[in-house]
């Protein structure tokens, strides 16, 4: 029997397996689809990979707040490249700006364009490093605009946390300053696709006895005198382990958990009807050989300073993220780049019954015309881009979906909202004892997010087996 | 809603949600033992008042929410 099974190879599911199979316990993966990885998954089109979720990660120095975490996971080891001392650039309205690495060349960089705003920058940057739980209840929006009576400022530092949901009424501080401060720490992309992530994760699991089933999607959890006993698979094979860790979305877990009388009505019911987050559209370019130089930083570019409200009429594209792949061969020509928007199922609508590869003439038109849109704000910083793609894939929230069981193609999982923090982030325990949750619909999305909520779940295992951590 | 609604519809929707005997539900029932509420089924309850009628229990005011009776109270007074 397994110490513990854990439903879905996210990253959350990966590193949980990795974290708990060196303390020595026998840790199943088991992944619904054919390729492990979830958003941290790549593929390959015409000897190019191209990621899903995977763009860049902050605070990856020693000392820094992913540091210790991924030294754990093994995942130091990977080619990390630093970026750009100026990360991340946003233009705005045609005004141009620059993020740099480290709060105090933060604060010194953006000081130059705003120098009224100076102290409001230092307690800017200060906050975002003393960030605690209370600010699960205070509106990010609500603090920004209070601290910087600049709204021009207001957008400009808002601007990058395109990664995750900026819905104004909503967004707690918590969530708004987790995706922001690891970055302005240091930078880094991967020289490599997210499967050099993902394999070093299962290679960890596998080193330490552990294993990771692919194809071995499950349907059913049953529950035996309060605890779960075993999972039963689509195939009709089953699994039986001490411990199980969902990392699917929650509402897809309670799915499973319709025989299990210890889980009852309102708590399935409050995880189905739990919102999602919005979805985004990301165009993939491959880039001719030779044309553009590649870009060690980020671009985030806005037609207008509506940062926080420009995906309630993001038609035409309002805003796009521009980020490029480290070019595999050592050269300093990049070969691909991503666009991205955020994109609300809404969207989608029309093609919701649609299955992939099978979307229609009007899907295909409508995806050209969106990444028609984001060319246009991306060539304000890349002029001529447009002429220097090779070939496009488009996702939405529908690949997200049909891919990864997102409900609604939610690209950051269940939303946060700070005017019901209890409601919205949740626990990683269930009503049954050893099953518990991880993944970005727990309590923080992204890649830190997930990770620090798969050392929480793990540390409620090694704690309950009284393994010294 | 006058309280006579609120109270037979929150009666029969706690009772369906939680699983239990509507007639153990009465307005000076302790409702944790009743519902068998741990620190997880409590959020359930705080969401079930959520969206049937738009009331969110603060946390401050949690503790003062003992019986059925200061329940319907609290989903009362704070009803849009």
């Amino acid at each position: 029997m397994n110490d513990v099974l854990i439903i879905g190879s996210g990253l959350g599911g990966l590193e949980c397996g990795a974290l708990l199979a060196q303390k020595g316990l026998r840790t199943l993966v088991l992944e619904g689809s054919h390729q492990p990885g979830g958003c941290m998954q790549s593929f390959r089109r015409g000897g190019l990979h191209y990621d899903t979720g995977l763009h860049y990660v902050g605070g990856l120095a020693p000392g820094q707040t992913m540091h210790k975490a991924f030294g754990q996971l093994g995942l130091l080891d990977l080619p990390w490249e630093r970026m750009d001392e100026a990360f991340d650039r946003v233009i705005i309205a045609g005004r141009r700006f620059a993020f740099h690495q480290g709060y105090q060349a933060f604060v010194d960089g953006l000081a130059k364009d705003f120098p009224h705003q100076r102290e409001a920058l230092q307690s800017y940057v200060w906050r975002l490093q003393h960030v605690t739980e209370e600010d699960m209840e205070v509106n990010a929006y609500d603090y920004l605009s209070k601290t910087f009576s600049d709204e021009m400022l207001l957008n400009v530092v808002s601007a990058a946390a395109m990664k995750t949901e900026l819905k104004r009424e909503s967004l707690p501080l918590f969530n708004f300053a987790h995706t922001c401060s690891g970055y302005i720490e240091s930078s880094w992309r991967l020289r490599g696709d997210g499967n050099l992530l993902v394999n070093k994760l299962i290679d960890t699991i596998r080193k330490a006895g552990g294993e990771v089933r692919t194809d071995s999607r499950v349907v059913r959890l049953t529950e035996t005198d309060g605890h779960i006993s075993k999972a039963v698979c689509a195939d009709g094979s089953t699994y039986e382990a001490g411990y199980f860790i969902s990392d699917i979305h929650p509402a897809v877990l309670c799915q499973m958990l319709e025989d299990c009388p210890s889980v009852r009505k309102a708590f399935r019911r409050r995880m189905a009807s739990a919102e999602n987050t919005t979805g985004m559209f990301t165009a993939q370019l491959s880039i001719k050989p030779g044309a553009l130089r590649y870009l060690a930083h980020n671009v985030f570019v806005y037609d207008k300073p509506n940062v926080w409200t420009m995906t309630e009429e993001n038609d035409p594209v309002k805003g796009v993220m521009v980020s490029a792949r480290v070019p595999e061969d050592g050269s300093d020509m990049l070969r691909q780049i991503d666009l991205l928007t955020p994109m609300p199922w809404q969207e989608c609508k029309e093609w919701e019954d649609t299955k992939v590869g099978h979307r229609g003439e009007d899907y295909k038109a409508f995806c050209k015309q969106k990444t028609e849109q984001c060319l246009t704000l991306a060539e304000q910083y890349i002029p001529g881009l447009r002429d220097m793609v090779e070939h496009c894939y488009t996702s939405t929230p529908l690949t997200y979906r049909d891919y990864l069981g997102s409900p609604e193609g939610g690209a950051f999982g269940m939303r946060k909202d700070c005017r019901a923090p209890m409601l919205s982030f949740h626990s990683v325990s269930t009503p049954l004892p050893n099953l518990l949750l991880t993944g970005q619909s727990i309590i923080l999305p992204g890649i830190e997010g997930v990770t620090m909520t798969a050392f929480e779940t793990c540390s409620r295992i090694i704690n309950g087996l009284g393994i010294k951590d | 809603m006058t309280r006579e609604e609120i109270i037979a519809e929150i009666n029969a929707e706690l009772a369906e949600e939680f699983e239990i005997d509507e007639a153990a539900i009465t307005p000076d029932a302790p409702i944790y033992q009743t519902l068998e509420l741990d620190s997880l089924s409590l959020v359930d309850l705080i969401g079930i008042v959520q969206t049937k009628y738009g009331v969110l229990i603060s946390k401050a005011e949690l503790p003062t929410i003992k019986t059925f009776a200061q329940l319907y109270d609290y989903i009362e007074q704070h009803q849009k």
